[in-house]
């Protein structure tokens, strides 16, 4: 049972409200190590450098978008089995299968609650304590 | 942490910031020069829009967005097209996005059926959509667990190494466009064109297109760029590493023109290597597919993705940016201020000392004056906007103009990356916004009128802004009916601004719809607003130590330029004594200095004179009987004549005691203590610890004209006349 508290976890969203608000969130439900990145370039030097238990990525940002970031994530030899969540404001059918392709963990839709993120966040690494 | 209060108030600046990028988008489409990314960037900015409004709780923000959200998503995917009637109702959708935000942001309730028109015209267009129809998600985006997706937990069994494998000699086409900053951060484009020659077989050429004469080349400015093949066993991930250094500064397009399976390599932009699709089959625990779809192998979305398309070179690259209060500039921007008087004094001080003790001083303050200078012009940089900001809102200014009129008018806009320093931002919207006003009340004529007059039947109104000569020259240009000067004329003669049998020229006529009290609109219109007049307008941009200047072609057109300085805190200025007074003239106005001789003074009326120079004639004023002092230089001695700048080519010879030199001052503005002073347009502190007034250049010549020297002078001459309508 994973330790909520333990957890490295990256937030990825190119608006700075949406990600405090992410972030907010998360400390509710018990995480402390909560890393930022703004875009997609910044998010995979965080991950080249930092330890990373979980990600959560925003779909919707400029130059490369959640997707993207997933597959290079996925693609890279240090990081690609670091657990990815993507959000996503539409509930996109043709989106969730390209990411589900693409090798992401789970998929959760803004705005969503403190409890949603947990559900989805413990299906992917187990009953958090 | 932040507070949510404050995280509201971050929402809301990013709206801001998305919804002019919806504007710029929209108007971009509109015009016919859109490419697919505007399309998305527009999308995207409203998701955004729609996201955060989600997260924070404003659901008529959220109601509204995502309507307009799913027509342009229908319009990106080319399932819509995008008619002009479709653009029209995105245009006011923008319209209602915005004003939905203001109130979300004022906190006001939302007047229920707010939007309502223009949403149902948006719903009307999306049920027309063919192929997004099944697809589409249901109206309102409410929790939406429909989708059938196993969620994936993590997998910890190991995974066999992936090692990139290079299936045979690949061939690349790239293309390498090194951006302006590139040498400047020590990388030379040569050397990773070597490394990339090492790589196998490369086949480049260079493009010298971009090269600017050799006169205006800059040294540490790259202006070639290659584009070319490369016929090698590397491995994709090799060749990127060899860009890695450089890749936020310059346009790199890497395609595989021979890949071993179906899909395209995407254009790369990031660092961390990103494999062709097909290699992603083994990356751990492949998830449920869903029920409906096969997930195909390469789909031909993914491969769709733009491939080929050479970026532009205009293309922004990620900014990196970050909030400051402004307070917090503004404080550093007076800091330097008093640092710069600092510095002033110690010249002065070191100026004072015995001669030859102060050598190794005065190099060492010599640096710490370029230093400040380079701080100040740092600093300053900060406060920095781009003029966008402002001329952003005028689109929508001229769209609610023209659905009271049937006039026809276009709007163009130029230069909206031109900087300029925020508080000159925000007091330009007020006179542009009444400047567009007049040239669509008043200039641009119906449809009909126009047609008869042999013009098409649009108007254009061109709104630029450039650097030009130290200063930021905002134009609007109009291809309108120009200024009725008889009209004009007749009207300021009725009101005694003009003396019946005075002669002007048409540029003079112009200028009298600029001077206080005047309007010849015969009724107050409701678009022109009322008692704001072209005064106004004027005051207005002198008060931020600017100039305006009107010229119109009756019939053809006019424009209105504006010349606003680039900063406002400190300047060049050169001291000058009168009397026992001591005064600073601003360095950009004075044109040159001399001490003329005796016979090169014509005398004409009283101590007023005129300077024969290099042919032309010069009008003489003396600065101690404008501001009223007695000047301690008799009227033989020897004066020195400063060739003065007032504008709009008008020129007058300052006569005064001494020059001081130059320096660079802190200018304190004085309007709080002593209200507005004709002929001083600031105080500062100057190297000796003193107070000086610095002197407002185009007031002094206003004041030359009235006293009554002036006048007499303005009923003859006409180049004095000339100067009694700057």
């Amino acid at each position: 049972m994973p330790n909520a508290v333990a957890i490295k976890v990256l937030v990825v969203d190119d608006q700075n409200s949406v990600r405090q608000m992410t972030r907010m969130t998360l400390e509710e439900i018990g995480f402390r190590h909560i890393h930022e990145a703004e875009h997609g370039k910044q998010a995979m030097e965080i991950a080249s450098l930092q330890p990373l238990d979980l990600i959560i990525s925003d779909f919707n940002m400029p130059e490369m978008d959640g997707l993207g970031l997933l597959r290079a994530v996925r693609g890279h030899p240090v990081v690609r089995k670091v657990p990815f969540i993507l959000l996503t404001g539409r509930g996109d059918k043709e989106l969730v299968v390209k990411a589900a392709q693409a090798g992401v963990n789970n998929y959760l839709i803004k705005p969503f609650t403190a409890t949603t993120l947990r559900e989805k966040i413990e299906q992917v690494m187990g009953k958090l304590s | 942490m932040a507070s949510l209060d404050q995280l509201k108030q971050t929402f809301f600046e990013e709206c801001n910031e998305a919804l002019q990028q919806i504007e710029a988008g929209l108007t971009e489409i509109r015009e016919g020069h859109a490419s697919d990314d505007t399309v998305n960037a527009v999308f995207r900015a409203v998701h955004s829009v729609k996201g955060g409004a989600g997260i924070f709780g404003f659901e008529a923000l959220v109601g509204f967005a995502h309507v307009f959200e799913t027509l342009l998503d229908g319009v990106r995917r080319g399932s819509l097209t995008a008619t002009p009637e479709t653009i029209d109702v995105l245009l006011s959708a923008s319209d209602v996005l915005s004003d939905l935000v203001q109130m979300s942001q004022a906190g006001e309730a939302v007047p229920a059926g707010f939007g309502n028109e223009c949403r149902t015209a948006l719903e009307h267009i999306i049920e027309h959509d063919q192929k997004g129809a099944e697809d589409d998600d249901s109206p309102a985006p409410a929790e939406f667990e429909g989708i059938d997706f196993t969620p994936v937990p993590v997998d910890f069994t190991p995974v066999p190494a992936e090692t990139e494998v290079a299936d045979g000699p690949h061939s690349y086409a790239i293309t390498f466009r090194p951006k302006r900053d590139m040498l400047k951060k020590s990388n030379e484009p040569l050397y990773i064109l070597r490394n990339l020659r090492n790589l196998g077989t490369l086949d480049l050429s260079a493009q010298l297109d971009c090269l600017p004469a050799l006169a205006d080349l800059e040294t540490d400015r790259p202006y070639i760029w290659w584009t070319g093949t490369l016929q090698t066993a590397a491995t994709r991930a090799q060749i990127d590493e060899i860009f890695e250094f450089v890749v936020d500064d310059c346009d790199l397009e890497i395609v595989d023109t021979a890949p071993p399976l179906a899909p395209a390599a995407e254009p790369e932009f990031a660092s961390a290597p990103v494999p062709a699709m097909p290699e992603e089959k083994s990356v751990a625990a492949p998830p449920a597919p869903p029920p409906d779809k096969a997930p195909p192998t390469a789909t031909p979305a993914d491969a769709g993705e733009p491939a080929a398309a050479a970026r532009s070179p205009s293309a922004k690259p990620a900014a990196t940016t970050t909030r400051i209060e402004l307070e917090r500039i503004d404080r550093v921007v007076n800091m330097v201020g008093e640092l710069v008087i600092a510095q002033a004094m110690l010249g002065q001080i070191v100026q004072d000392l015995p001669e030859g003790t102060s050598g190794r001083l005065s190099q060492v303050l010599e640096e710490v004056i370029h230093h400040t200078r380079e701080l100040k012009d740092s600093v300053m940089s900060m406060r920095a906007q781009p003029v966008g900001s402002v001329f952003q809102r005028m689109p929508r200014l001229v769209r609610e103009l023209l659905a009271k009129t049937a006039k026809k008018v276009r709007l163009e806009m130029v230069g909206e990356t031109t900087e300029v320093d925020r508080s000159i931002i925000e007091r330009l919207g007020d006179p542009l916004t009444h400047i567009i006003r007049n040239s669509v009340d008043h200039g641009i004529e119906s449809p009909a009128d126009r047609l008869a007059a042999g013009k098409s039947e649009e108007g254009i109104i061109r709104l630029s802004a450039e650097h030009r000569g130290g200063r930021i020259v905002i134009e609007i240009k109009d291809d309108g009916a120009g200024i009725n000067s008889d009209r004009v004329l007749k009207k300021a003669r009725e009101k005694g601004l003009v003396s019946a049998d005075a002669t002007l020229t048409e540029d003079e006529i112009s200028n009298l719809i600029m001077l206080p009290g005047f309007s010849t609109a015969e009724t107050v219109s409701d678009i022109s607003g009322r008692g704001v007049g072209m005064d106004v307008v004027r005051s207005n941009i002198q008060d931020i130590g600017g100039r305006i200047s009107l010229k119109s072609e009756r019939g053809r057109g006019m424009t209105i330029q504006l010349a606003l300085p680039l900063t406002l805190a400190v300047m060049d200025g050169m001291v000058i004594k009168t009397g026992q007074q001591t005064y600073v003239m601003p360095l950009s106005s004075i044109v040159e200095c001399l001490r003329p001789a005796r016979s090169e003074v014509s005398n004409l009326i009283g101590t007023r004179g005129m300077l024969q120079l290099r042919g032309e004639f010069v009008p003489l004023v003396h600065l101690g009987d404008l501001l009223e002092i007695s000047s301690t230089a008799g009227e033989s001695g020897e004066r020195v004549v400063i060739i003065t700048d007032a504008g709009e080519g008008t020129r007058f010879g300052l006569v005064v005691d001494e020059l001081c030199g130059h320096q660079q001052v802190v200018i304190k503005s004085i309007e709080e203590s002593y209200g507005s002073v004709p002929g001083i347009a600031a105080a500062t502190i100057l190297g000796n610890g003193r107070v000086a007034f610095i002197l407002d250049v185009e007031k002094l010549s206003d004041l030359a004209v009235n006293s009554p020297v002036g006048t007499a002078l303005s009923a003859n001459t006409a180049s004095a006349a000339k100067f009694a309508l700057t």
